[in-house]
């Protein structure tokens, strides 16, 4: 069980986390979702003990966590969001290394490192130097290091950032199975694909604030609409965007045009003014809002802004 | 053309963004052309502030006049007294003289003997000790020496003879003997009678009694083949290979502030791969960091001081091995003050690219003003203060201590306690930088 409590961390040109309070329950995966400069990255190093927080505190099973509680720090496990590898010598090497710093003794530290090779696929390119592995292989290679000492915690920062969707893809997988296995995950993205894929609880935070929080489900359901509108970009004149905005807050996107309807819309009118208007019913697409819609609506910028 | 241009100015502005770039180009070439002015360009003093032992054994006036010259001259500090077991002031004697020279607190001695002078005598004896840790010192030392005894006794000599003169033909009978010998002079060898005399060419009883100006010019050169220097080499007369033996601790010593800033550096790098945070995060501290860096760092600097004295020792013969736990105990103090430098310099710094580019300019500089590559003297009196301050200046004390002067514990404690003492005030204000700056 984690519980942060009336957390605030400033530098000097900015506050980057306000009075933030949240419980993480064990064996939860937890999203952190919010964009760049919105405090997730704070959050997690204060969670892992690199930093500590100008006032409140955070506790682990009841322990509070700090850059000196070493003891607490065993729990803990960061994917950091940056390839924090030596790249000049190998994987093993690596391994070995972060692995004594957490005290493993010689022979179970040898097990765990063949063990977290293996489940991220690099058993076979143990000896090679991590210089010679592809964005991909390092990114795993980044995730069996923080995982080695068997924490009961695993922090991810953005830990997908630059690769390519395959190894993506592997990485969620063995995320997956380490949240099987009863670890409790945070994970921090800006991608609201990979939280409506990998959490079960979300906490949306903005200028270091949390300003939504709960299941995906939850979060969906406290919109006002139950549905986004996506109109092609093939209708940019001031009398079509005037029009779309008449029936909600719209949003412009590089391709396309995002409705959130006002609340109690019909959808059979917005389609009769939008056919008086010559707009083909293809440039339209009906979708469930997503956790961007959600960010959109709390806060009137994109995720990606 | 004009994508020519465009592609220069991107250059430039890359180059003027690029603050070590721009240092190394401008500040640090710039240092060492005002540190060899100094020397070579005449823009400074010369030689000033030398060190040397002066003891006045004579009763003469000649050896109270270069006495009272040498206490004026800038070339050279005179130190006439030593600190005595007692903790007094006493003044030298013939042998603790020798002493102090031989535990390099000069770097040469003259002496004044008892029978240096004397009226019946013809001639000027000097005795002069020497420890030529530095050649090229010892060399200027003994000119700028005889240069100063030189011009000031030849006067003497020949104030004495005219007296002597005098008093044995008469004033007037002297002065008639000097102009018939001038007249002869004058007619066999076809010299003007006049110059003769005006010059001092011919000086025995030329002149007043006074040594005025108009005749030591020529008894200048006149004497000058009968000052005799009794010199003696106190200290490292066995030393193989000496100049190797000078040179080694000056160059260890650069290159050790090299590879250490390096290795400080490398805490950016770190950094910025995010494997600080990484070891941060597991069950370590700051503090364990540091030490660790610190540790590694001194034990680097031993290995590679103590690799360079061993191919000092394979190629050039140097005797490493007869002083060798002195000389272990020197190199460990040199290199916790070097790391210590270098940690500070990491400390201190923004970005790596900062921390190697201040790290070059200070370790050019410190070499410079240290002694590392020519004698401290030559520089102005100022820097060879601000020279004391350096660890090279230092370390290249305790080298030559051990290695030319065979010196004991004792003898080397005071400089390996300067340098623990660098290390560990360096040490404080890099923890202090570590605390306040953002490379944790």
């Amino acid at each position: 069980m984690i519980s942060i409590q009336n957390i605030t961390k400033k530098f000097p040109s900015v506050t980057a986390l306000d009075d933030v309070s949240l419980e993480i329950k064990e064996k939860e995966f937890f999203g952190l979702l919010g964009p760049n400069g919105a405090g997730k990255s704070t959050l997690m190093n204060l969670l892992a003990g690199y930093l500590d927080s100008d006032s409140g505190e955070i506790l682990i099973d009841g322990k509070i966590i700090s850059s000196n509680n070493l003891e607490v720090k065993k729990k803990i496990g960061l994917v950091p969001q940056s390839l924090a590898l030596y790249e000049e010598i190998t994987a093993q090497e690596n391994m070995e290394i972060f692995g004594s710093l957490f005290g493993l003794e010689k022979s179970s530290l040898r097990y765990a490192i063949a063990e977290k090779l293996n489940m991220v696929g690099l058993f076979d390119r143990k000896k090679d130097k991590v210089q010679t592995f592809s964005g991909g292989m390092k990114r795993r290679l980044n995730l069996a290091a923080s995982i080695l000492h068997d924490p009961q915690i695993v922090l991810c920062d953005e830990p997908t950032v630059g690769i390519d969707p395959q190894s993506r893809n592997a990485i969620f997988d063995y995320l997956e199975k380490l949240n099987e296995a009863g670890k409790t995950i945070i994970y921090t993205t800006h991608y609201m694909e990979e939280a409506e894929r990998l959490c079960s609880r979300v906490a949306i935070i903005d200028f270091g604030h949390i300003i939504s929080m709960g299941t995906m489900q939850q979060l969906i359901d406290s919109l006002e609409f139950k549905q986004t509108i996506t109109i092609d970009k093939n209708y940019e004149t001031e009398r079509h965007t005037s029009l779309f905005k008449s029936f909600g807050l719209l949003t412009d996107h590089e391709n396309n045009y995002e409705l959130m309807p006002t609340d109690g819309l019909k959808l059979s009118s917005f389609f009769t003014a939008m056919e008086e208007s010559g707009i083909s019913y293809s440039s339209i697409n009906i979708k469930k809002p997503s956790l961007e819609s959600l960010f959109l609506n709390l806060t009137g910028r994109s995720l990606r802004d | 053309m004009k994508t020519v241009w465009n592609l220069i100015k991107k250059e430039y502005l890359l180059f003027w963004n690029d603050k070590v770039s721009v240092s190394l180009t401008f500040l640090v070439p710039a240092v060492l052309i005002v540190l060899f002015g100094y020397i070579f360009g005449g823009s400074g003093n010369s030689a000033s502030g030398i060190d040397l032992a002066f003891l006045n054994n004579s009763n003469s006036k000649i050896a109270d006049k270069i006495e009272s010259t040498l206490d004026t001259t800038k070339t050279f500090h005179i130190i006439k007294t030593y600190l005595n077991n007692e903790g007094k002031q006493v003044k030298f004697d013939t042998v603790s003289i020798k002493d102090f020279v031989k535990k390099g607190n000069a770097s040469a001695a003259l002496v004044v003997p008892e029978d240096a002078y004397s009226d019946t005598a013809f001639g000027l004896k000097l005795k002069f000790y020497y420890n030529p840790r530095n050649e090229m010192e010892m060399q200027i030392i003994q000119g700028l020496l005889q240069q100063t005894v030189m011009t000031q006794i030849p006067e003497l000599f020949n104030s004495s003879l005219t007296r002597r003169s005098e008093d044995f033909l008469g004033k007037q009978k002297s002065k008639s003997f000097n102009k018939s010998i001038a007249t002869l002079i004058s007619k066999y060898f076809g010299v003007d009678t006049s110059k003769i005399l005006k010059d001092g060419y011919f000086t025995f009883g030329v002149g007043d009694s006074t040594g005025n100006d108009t005749t030591s010019k020529g008894a200048a050169k006149f004497f000058s083949s009968i000052v005799k220097f009794d010199k003696e080499q106190l200290v490292g007369k066995d030393v193989n290979n000496p100049n190797v033996t000078r040179s080694i601790g000056g160059y260890a010593m650069m290159f050790l502030l090299f590879s250490i800033t390096a290795s400080g550096a490398s805490l950016f790098e770190e950094k910025q791969s995010g494997v600080t945070l990484r070891i941060l995060t597991s069950p370590v501290s700051r503090m364990h960091i540091l030490w660790s860096k610190y540790l590694y760092n001194i034990s680097l600097g031993v290995l590679q001081l103590f690799a360079m004295f061993l191919f000092g020792f394979l190629f050039f013969n140097i005797d490493i091995f007869s002083n060798f736990l002195n000389l272990f105990i020197v190199i460990i103090s040199a290199s916790a003050a070097c790391t210590a430098f270098g940690m500070v310099l990491a400390a201190f710094s923004k970005t790596q690219a900062q921390a190697r580019g201040l790290g070059t300019f200070l370790i050019i500089t410190m070499s410079a003003i240290g002694g590392a590559w020519f004698p401290t003297f030559f520089l102005p009196s100022f820097i060879q203060t601000i020279s004391k301050l350096t660890l090279v200046y230092w370390s290249m004390d305790g080298f030559m201590k051990v290695l030319w002067e065979g010196a004991g514990f004792m003898e080397i404690l005071p400089i390996v306690g300067v340098l623990l003492l660098i290390a560990a005030i360096v040490n404080v204000a890099s923890i202090w930088g570590f605390k306040r700056g953002d490379i944790f």
